[in-house]
């Protein structure tokens, strides 16, 4: 089947079968590669990306389904060779990654709590893990990606404490990813 | 921790540093004279392009051409293949090729290289038929669920995974053995017929007359049955190969989620396929994770590089996840039946374990290794015991085959001992803390032979113990208890101390070990005309932060700044000779390398130095990446004016060569032995049998630590490592020889909110061992957590009459002991 999304911004068009999944468009057929796979079975959260400012689990949803959407991909996050996200930045200082097979995923899923805490209060220890609670590492023990994230988000006020949030959706509805 | 907001305790906790061991150091251990670089907590160099997504991993790798490979695992656990049938695989839309075991009748087995009890009898090195060594593809009979049978390469992954299923084989079922115990008593299924009885090894360390004597006329024994149950690494990132033959010069290409390419590159190019060694080109990209799994060889890697010289175009394979759980290697698998004896005011007097080890369907690389001497050797932990004796019986069962993992064989014994000494504090009814402390190894004992094989480097046990009981409030839990019963809370404490061999190795002591292939490492410099230097080494990382560690280690022993310093490693045409990265060894073992080659850099300008400052040679000053004339520092020469006049090399006398490019070898005079003290805090509820970790405090000593950020990921990362194998993790194998936890919908892996923050601190004694006093790091806090964690949970059941609970410690298990139900 004929279907188009819009990926990082660019219009894509191309032919489908019915139950390609979104990552495997990613992927192989379009070549951006930020976006891993771990785990077949959506429990590890390498794949994650935003569709339609949501965070999702790409290896979870068929690309048929995703059809007309705005797809971001940790591609559309930074330019090659770019300046990092606040998030980014945060990470780095954190050393909250190692291998970093899981780290692209972990962006794209923090991003959408980090992007939307800007103009209320910086979300508590428990938030911020069960906010990861889809996204599996190995390495770090998760203590560096938190403090980045608390990093990130401390930042994130003292730069601009008046501005609202960038990204449409809620922070607060959890892991339903 | 109750601070849940802010910053972490991790920042907040007193980092004092130890006073350094005053150990009889070699020269090599001189201190640095360095600008101060190493030490630092530089951030990751590596991190910019993990965040952006842009490092390469081996799925990633997309070469013109490239062919897929999947393949066909057994669906049953042990059966005689009566015939495969692969006409209608071959028929199916781009379909290449479809191979069997038939098809590589010349090719070798997998070699297992760590064979126990020493390499003499294998000398010269020939591990050729070893017996039950894997072939690349079964072809007689399938051993284990996930054992390879056959093969397809086809234009696309899905092509190639669709066509497995028109594969027909024919299997004629035989009984089947999962647990180490049963595979050796009479009458068991067996695996292999050069194998009568499935024993690979009876192993043994350590004084048993001494031992069994002491244990006789002891005041005090206690006893304990344990169950260190099998679990899964599961790096985040499956395994993956891609092969490339290029017919017109006859070079094969391996690119693979490897710890050790020059050592696979060794062991396909030697052992397995016989082709020129020159010819095999082995590259590491950016792995996903390792844990000590990807150090092994699969069958996949020698196929994908068949099968490209087969088809003349590249052959990739990525694992699936439930693949990665049916094919690479797991972890620890002991049944152990251990004795503590000791007095009645709690001196420890003897210990003695006789241990089941699983090793699974085919020896790996080096799993029959890891199950006998890298754990039994250990099993004294930091304690001066007079006499001690460990036995392995290392069995072939019809699970997937063993290997190592993240503290492998280290926490295997560390949980033993940390368990032992719990029973036998409770049996004599003295505090956990107080026996421990009696029995440490004293100070003025280093280096200390622990009489099971291991000779301690050096350390201060009292120093670390009394730090981690002060940090974690210990004298403060029976109030907390108390509190925590008002909440319908149980709160227990749990200490686990450790020592961890590490700095794998010495080559010498690693033969008498049984391991075949030298252990060293090597690192060259290269420093370019215009002063930027280029180390490579022969490690390789699997998320270490290589390039940003070796580079402050250059950096500062030549006085430069480490942007000048680019390191290389990860593939064999590039980076001199080394095994890789396993068992915590880079740091102390390939960094040594970087400083020692350095030196050799810095003594060279010393030399050219003199010329071209036109004084004599003990006039020199080498500081802070120049050289100036003593007394005249007018008179100098930069680092980067160094190097250009080296590389000119106007004017130098026949005894200088020009160029600055030097290479070391570093093969270690011995091991080194980080340890620590860790305490564990768990509240159990009370209803539901769960237990929850409040409070992790972990003191560990890993010597003179090259970047305390990176050393700090790695540690908090390797404790939830443990406690995951505490509370949840465990491969599960049914009666059938079904790998029940097939995936991570079976397998529980800890998430973010399985633990709190730790409170981390350390103490420094450096090792004698090597020039940067530096000990193994990465993988030592994975050693005691399990053990911490499970006495705090027999600490919060004791009244109940609770002497022991079998890991994982799941809510079922508890909820039932607190029902009085037993084990």
């Amino acid at each position: 089947m004929d279907l188009s999304l819009n990926v990082n911004g660019r219009p894509e068009q191309f032919a489908a079968q019915p139950n390609e999944l979104l990552v495997e468009r990613l992927r192989d057929g379009l070549g951006l590669t930020g976006t891993k796979v771990g785990c077949d079975t959506g429990q590890c959260g390498t794949c994650v990306v935003q569709l339609d400012g949501r965070s999702v689990k790409s290896c979870l949803i068929l690309t048929a389904a995703a059809a007309g959407s705005e797809v971001t991909t940790i591609e559309g996050v930074t330019t090659p060779g770019g300046e990092l996200t606040g998030l980014q930045e945060a990470l780095r200082q954190e050393h909250g990654t190692q291998c970093g097979f899981c780290t692209p995923g972990m962006v794209m899923a923090l991003g959408e709590l980090v992007g939307n805490t800007a103009d209320r209060e910086a979300p508590t220890e428990p938030e911020i893990r069960e906010w990861l609670t889809g996204n599996l590492c190995r390495c770090t023990g998760y203590h560096s990606v938190v403090r980045g994230v608390q990093r990130a988000c401390s930042a994130a006020r003292e730069k601009a404490p008046a501005e609202p949030a960038t990204t449409a959706a809620s922070g607060q509805e959890g892991s339903g990813r | 921790m109750t601070a849940v907001t802010g910053e972490s305790p991790v920042q907040e906790a007193p980092v004092q540093e130890a006073p350094a061991q005053e150990v009889a150091a070699p020269e090599a251990a001189a201190p640095l004279a360095g600008n101060g670089v190493l030490g630092q907590p530089l951030d990751s160099r590596e991190d910019p392009q993990l965040l952006r997504g842009e490092a390469t991993y081996v799925g990633d790798i997309d070469l013109p051409g490239t062919a897929h490979m999947a393949i066909l695992g057994s669906p049953v656990a042990h059966a005689k293949i009566l015939s495969i049938d692969t006409k209608a695989a071959e028929q199916l839309p781009g379909v290449l090729k479809v191979a069997t075991a038939a098809d590589f009748t010349d090719v070798m087995p997998l070699p297992c290289i760590w064979i126990p009890g020493g390499v003499e009898s294998h000398f010269p090195p020939h591990p050729y038929g070893l017996p039950g060594a894997r072939p690349v593809l079964t072809g007689d009979a399938v051993r284990h669920v996930g054992d390879p049978i056959a093969v397809v390469v086809a234009e696309t992954p899905r092509q190639a995974a669709a066509a497995l299923a028109a594969i027909s084989v024919e299997y004629e079922p035989l009984p089947v053995v999962t647990l180490a115990e049963e595979a050796l008593k009479e009458g068991a299924p067996q695996l292999h017929e050069a194998v009568p009885g499935n024993l690979n090894a009876y192993w043994t360390c350590g004084d048993k007359d001494r031992t069994d004597a002491a244990i006789a006329s002891a005041e005090v024994t206690v006893e304990l049955d344990l169950v260190n149950q099998r679990t899964i690494n599961s790096p985040i990132e499956p395994r993956g190969a891609v092969g490339d033959y290029n017919a017109a010069t006859g070079e094969y290409t391996l690119y693979a989620s490897t710890q050790g390419p020059h050592n696979h590159r060794f062991l396909l190019a030697a052992l397995v396929l016989g082709i020129p060694f020159n010819k095999l080109r082995v590259v590491a990209p950016t792995v996903g994770g390792s844990f000590g799994t990807k150090g092994y060889l699969y069958p996949d890697m020698p196929l994908v590089l068949l099968l490209s010289k087969a088809l003349g175009r590249p052959v990739k394979w990525v694992d699936t996840r439930t693949g990665l759980m049916n094919s690479t290697v797991q972890g620890r698998d002991h049944r152990q039946h251990v004795t503590l004896a000791g007095t009645r005011d709690g001196r420890i007097t003897a210990v003695r374990a006789t241990s089941y080890a699983n090793l699974g369907a085919y020896p790996s690389t080096i799993g029959p290794g890891v199950a006998t001497a890298l754990m039994g050797r250990s099993i004294s932990g930091m304690y001066d015991i007079d006499a001690a004796f460990c036995e392995v019986y290392a069995a072939f069962t019809n699970t997937v085959s063993l290997g190592a993992q993240r503290g492998s064989g280290r926490a295997e014994a560390a949980f033993l001992m940390e368990r032992l000494v719990d029973r036998y504090a409770s049996e004599i009814g003295m505090d956990p803390a107080a026996v421990r402390r009696k029995n440490l190894v004293p100070k003025e004992k280093f280096p200390y032979d622990n009489g099971l094989g291991w000779t301690y480097d050096s350390g201060d046990y009292q120093l670390n113990f009394d730090r981690a009981i002060e940090l974690s409030d210990y004298a403060g839990m029976p109030a907390r208890k108390t509190e925590a019963r008002t909440r319908g809370k149980r709160l227990g404490v749990g200490i686990a101390s450790y020592v961890a061999i590490c700095g794998v190795g010495p080559s010498t002591r690693m033969s008498k070990e049984g391991m075949l292939g030298g252990t060293w490492e090597s690192a060259n410099i290269r420093v370019h005309p215009t002063g930027e230097v280029t180390v490579t080494v022969g490690s390789a990382s699997t998320g270490q932060s290589h390039g940003t560690v070796f580079a402050q280690v250059a950096a500062d022993e030549l006085g430069i700044d480490p942007d000048q310093v680019q390191v290389y490693e990860g593939d064999t045409l590039k980076a001199p000779y080394g095994q890789g990265t396993y068992g915590s060894r880079s740091y102390s073992m390939a960094a040594p390398a970087v400083a020692l080659t350095a030196r050799k850099i810095k003594s060279k300008l010393v030399k050219a130095g003199a010329v071209f400052l036109g004084i004599a040679e003990d006039k020199v000053v080498y500081a802070g990446g120049k050289v100036y004339e003593e007394g005249n520092e007018e008179n100098t020469k930069t680092f980067a004016e160094l190097a250009m006049a080296m590389w000119y090399g106007w004017g130098l006398p026949p005894e200088i060569e020009p160029a600055l490019d030097e290479t070391t070898h570093f093969d270690p005079p011995d091991f080194n032995y980080p340890f620590g003290t860790h305490v564990a805090v768990v509240e159990i509820d009370e209803l539901t049998g769960e237990t929850e970790v409040v409070a992790y405090t972990a003191v560990d000593d890993a010597g003179n630590i090259g970047n305390p950020k990176v050393v700090l990921g790695q540690i908090e990362g390797s404790i939830l490592h443990g406690l995951g194998q505490a509370l949840m993790e465990v491969a599960e194998y049914d009666d059938n020889g079904l790998l029940v936890s097939r995936d991570l919908n079976h397998y529980a892996l800890p998430r973010a909110f399985d633990a709190p923050f730790f409170t981390l601190d350390k103490t420094t004694t450096p090792s004698p061992h090597n020039p940067l006093g530096a000990k193994g790091a990465g993988e030592i806090a994975t050693v005691p957590p399990a053990a911490a964690v499970v006495n705090a949970v027999v600490d919060a059941l004791s009244d109940l009459g609770v002497q022991h609970i079998d890991m994982p410690v799941t809510p079922e298990k508890v909820w039932r002991r607190l029902r009085g139900e037993s084990q």
